[in-house]
């Protein structure tokens, strides 16, 4: 394997370079999914039939909360990479165990959220609103689940192997994830909840 | 400690608080649905491109021609997706 | 649930599909160990991770499914082949157009086109393999798993019935009670996602790993159509996942996406469903543009002309097949506003395909045209493939489309846009690099027949169903009453298909008559032709090139003919290869069965499967694997061995 020592770490061999180039192509896609979600909810937000409207269940605060959360967590896993360029494993482990704690926070809220919907009786088969409301906000949470199980691996490998061409492409790839996820957090915030909210 | 916290994160990291902030405007005051949809556009265009641009490094890469043209062919099918469904299954649906 | 809801009941021919599965799935253990082939099945083809070998099994797959989406049409045609008939219920009709049109645009078609971008894109950029070889092999084995999950469905279930398309309200649990549509659902959606993967594979394959000197504008045409194919692929599938999703939320957990009441919207789901599904169109048509680029140059002994208004025009196509997609429901409800945008979008796709209409019949201007079996398809497409634009263009009309749409009319229309398009395109890219993959050419003499015998079939099978339209026969309609007159137009359709199935049989026997018959090709370069894919012996070594060729132009290889320069210098260096891996194949088989389970509501199994899944990906990321390398040794003697030096 060549690697390229006047590039960072995780660009350093020709495999890695593939992988990154790859997996935003993947993100590309990825804008596409949530699009179409966003489609399907905007399509269907106003058509609440005899099911309470977006007015009667949104709260802010839940929501305020998991915005500063998860924005947070993309900051710190920000911070977690540049520790990685200086080559301090502690610190960057550090960070990046923040961000799947504050990640982990975001979805104890998220749950909560949902739990409180449900006991108003607003549940994803009340109505067509409803329905893509939960699976827009559901594809979202499954995502940042799915985070916290891909984040915890690369944490266990980057402990045993330290700073390698191999877990520092695979960390700096799992980085560019979490910031997508706040990314599509960012139009959840403001046109599902406050454009609900306005 | 100081070098764990390089000043542009930093500032990126205010930056997206304060544009959050600024969006909650919509809720707080009575304005008209043009002028609320202006404001969160802008506000979460700008904090998409921040992460986009400063925590994602798209600008680094040795493709980032690819990788803008990339996000250009994802943004333009999802805006096409999105006001495409509005048109056809609200705005021109009898 | 009762034993008689699980197994399909009722149907002579499905008992005797059920004795046939279970002789088959039988047969293939027992000659396995009968011959001792196990341990060569898993080694060379299960475990494989060689783009060549995952090419033929798609190649494979695809020919399966052919027949089987053939012997659907022949059914259908053989009920509507007169007045009255009673070979098929209508419930049992509704099943066979579904499963015909799903399993030949998504069995048969992609895994056709996909197969041949296997098998080829690598050797035309002068690569050693795709990008990511791993997860080629996992696209494979989840379209595999796929194609098997919504084949099983038939005698298990129930085959689902409202249509490809699978339009609400009729695909909804009230009005599609079976579990039909969801094999629809979880089968699309697993094979989908190899196909996502693929996408993402074959883009940064041919960015990032093409031949030194090799820019953009000097790769293939075939290379140029499969790169824009992909760009299609990755942004037109997840809009399909989403649609998938929601039909499986609609149907498996009470969600009202497209419910008739509490603010759902039947109309949501055709409008994703072609978000999705016009693209598609270009996905299997726009590699078939490649193939005959590739074919038509190499035949006519000329480089294509126009190759810039080529690759802009394909590059416009990609784009403009994602704003058209309403015109496939003009008259279902949106106003005219809606209707005049999509009909002048449709309108101007002509604009770029006739733009390369006319660079193939210039490329031909001229030339020193050689009629071989791929050219023979080629030329036969430019015609064909007319008739089917023109009648396109007929039906891009909003207004017209009032009296064309469901009826027969489309029916023809769309099959004389992909047979042509499609399905001679694979044919004929088929008969082009089978020589390349194994080595011999297959027998002109018995492909000509079978092209002919095709062709033919072709136009007697499907212009019939233009005039029927036109005279008001709707689609998918299982029977109708001598005083229709529909008749005699059906029965000559009903010949053509027959006819169509004696041409495949032909093409199937030529295979096996070239595989004990037909000379070996020891050239490597059996047609002369043009790119470098050709530059390598057949069959391929596994490490593909011995040495990478280095390019300086188009069709670099032709010049390195003629000029007699060689394209690689140096000596030979060792290669690095990917190891073998049996984890896609595991993923393959935990997909077919997390999918199964899904369709019959069975929670607890089907997250097993899951997480079965699930630990296969944590199994990739705690794995420390770095291929292997062939050494200089190995890569001479191999050579050797290839150019007939060494026994």
């Amino acid at each position: 394997m060549k690697i390229d020592h006047s590039l960072p770490l995780e660009y350093s061999t020709e495999e890695n370079r593939l992988k990154v180039l790859g997996f935003w192509i993947f993100l590309g896609a990825e804008i596409a999914l949530f699009s179409t979600l966003f489609a399907v909810y905007f399509t269907l937000a106003n058509r609440y039939g005899n099911g309470p409207s977006a007015k009667e269940i949104f709260e802010l605060k839940p929501v305020l909360i998991e915005t500063f959360l998860l924005l947070t967590s993309s900051f710190t896993i920000g911070l977690g990479i540049h520790a990685m360029r200086l080559g301090l494993k502690k610190a960057m482990m550090t960070f990046f165990m923040i961000t799947l704690v504050l990640g982990l926070g975001f979805l104890g809220v998220e749950i909560t959220e949902f739990v409180t919907y449900v006991h108003e009786g607003a549940t994803m088969q009340t109505s067509a609103f409803l329905s893509s409301l939960f699976t827009l906000l559901g594809t979202h949470g499954a995502h940042v689940t799915f985070g916290l199980l891909w984040g915890t691996a690369i944490l266990l490998q980057v402990r045993k192997h330290g700073f390698t061409p191999e877990t520092a492409n695979k960390s700096f790839i799992f980085s560019l994830y979490w910031h997508f996820l706040d990314v599509v957090w960012i139009f959840i915030f403001s046109f599902v909840y406050l454009k609900g909210l306005m | 400690m100081k070098q764990l916290f390089p000043l542009p994160h930093v500032m990126g990291f205010v930056f997206s608080l304060i544009l959050s902030l600024v969006a909650l405007a919509v809720v707080y005051f009575d304005l008209s649905y043009t002028a609320g949809m202006t404001i969160l556009l802008i506000t979460a265009i700008v904090q998409a491109s921040l992460q986009l641009l400063l925590f994602m490094h798209i600008g680094e890469n040795s493709d980032r021609s690819t990788l803008y043209t990339n996000i250009a062919y994802a943004l333009f099918v999802g805006v096409v997706t999105i006001l495409g469904t509005l048109f056809t299954m609200v705005w021109g649906y009898n | 649930m009762k034993w008689d809801e699980f197994f399909v009941t009722g149907e002579p021919m499905i008992y005797a599909s059920m004795v046939a599965i279970a002789v088959v799935s039988l047969a293939i253990p027992i000659g396995l160990t009968y011959f001792k082939k196990w341990g060569y099945l898993w080694n060379e083809w299960l475990t494989t991770v060689d783009h060549k070998r995952i090419g033929v099994m798609y190649i494979l797959s695809a020919l399966l499914m052919l027949f089987r989406g053939g012997v659907d049409a022949l059914l259908m045609r053989a009920q509507t082949a007169r007045p009255e008939n009673g070979l098929l219920d209508a419930q049992h009709y509704n099943e066979i157009f579904t499963t015909h049109g799903v399993v030949m645009i998504l069995f048969m078609a992609m895994p056709f086109v996909i197969g041949l971008m296997n098998v080829v894109i690598p050797l035309q950029i002068g690569a050693r393999d795709v990008a990511f070889p791993r997860l080629n092999a996992i696209s494979f084995w989840l379209f595999f798993a796929g194609a098997m999950l919504f084949n099983i469905s038939f005698v298990i279930g129930g085959s689902p019935d409202a249509g490809w398309t699978a339009y609400f309200p009729l695909a909804s649990p009230e009005f599609s009670p079976t579990v039909g549509n969801n094999y629809y659902s979880l089968a699309l959606q697993i094979s989908g996602i190899g196909t996502l993967m693929t996408g993402i594979n074959f883009i940064v394959t041919i960015l990032k790993m093409r031949a030194p000197g090799m820019k953009l504008m000097k790769m293939p045409m075939f290379t140029w159509s499969v790169l824009i194919t992909n760009v299609i692929i990755v942004f037109a599938f997840p809009v399909l996942t989403v649609a998938l999703a929601l039909m499986m939320f609609d149907r498996q957990f009470g969600t009202q996406f497209f419910a008739m009441q509490n603010g759902g919207m039947d109309m949501l789901w055709a409008n994703l469903f072609w978000i999705w599904g016009h693209p598609e169109v270009y996905i299997v048509i726009l590699p078939a543009f490649g193939i005959y680029s590739e074919i038509i140059s190499t035949f006519a002994r000329k480089n294509l002309y126009g190759y810039k208004s080529m690759v802009i025009s394909m590059v416009a196509i990609s784009m403009l097949s994602f704003v058209v997609w309403a015109h496939h429901f003009y008259t279902m409800g949106h106003g005219v506003m809606v209707n005049s945008v999509f009909s002048i979008t449709t309108m101007a796709i002509a604009v770029p395909t006739g733009v390369k209409i006319f660079n193939w019949l210039l490329t031909l201007r001229k030339g020193k045209i050689e009629f071989t079996t791929p050219m023979l398809y080629s030329l036969a497409f430019i015609p064909i493939f007319t008739i089917g634009g023109v009648t396109g263009v007929m039906l891009a009309m909003a207004s017209a489309d009032y009296q064309y749409h469901n009826t027969m009319f489309l029916v023809a229309h769309f099959h004389y846009v992909l047979i042509p398009g499609t399905v001679f395109a694979v044919i004929a890219g088929f008969y082009y690099w089978f020589p390349k993959v194994f080595g011999f050419r297959l027998n002109e003499r018995l492909g000509k027949l079978s092209f002919w015998v095709i062709v033919v079939s072709f136009n007697v099978t499907f212009f019939p169903l233009f005039i029927l339209g036109l005279n008001g026969m709707t689609r998918r309609m299982y029977t109708y009453s001598a005083s229709t007159g529909f008749g005699p137009l059906n029965l000559i359709s009903a010949i053509g298909a027959v006819g169509l199935a004696i041409g495949f049989i032909i093409l199937v026997y030529n295979i096996y008559w070239s595989v004990r018959y037909s000379p070996r090709d020891t050239t490597g370069d059996p047609w002369n032709a043009r790119t470098l894919e050709w530059s390598t012996h057949s069959p391929v070594p596994v490490y593909n090139f011995a040495k990478v060729p280095t390019v300086d132009s188009l069709d670099a290889f032709w010049f390195s003919k003629k000029n007699k320069t060689p394209l690689a210098e140096g000596a030979y260096e060792p290669i690095h290869m990917p190891s073998n891996s049996g984890m896609p194949f595991i993923m393959g088989i935990a997909f077919f069965f997390a999918g199964f389970f899904l369709v019959f509501s069975w929670w607890l199994p089907a997250i097993i499967a899951g997480l079965v899944i699930l630990g296969t990906m944590a199994f990739r990321t705690f794995e420390r694997d770095h291929g292997y390398h062939i050494s200089v040794e190995e890569i001479e003697r191999t050579e050797e061995a290839l150019r007939g030096e060494r026994k």
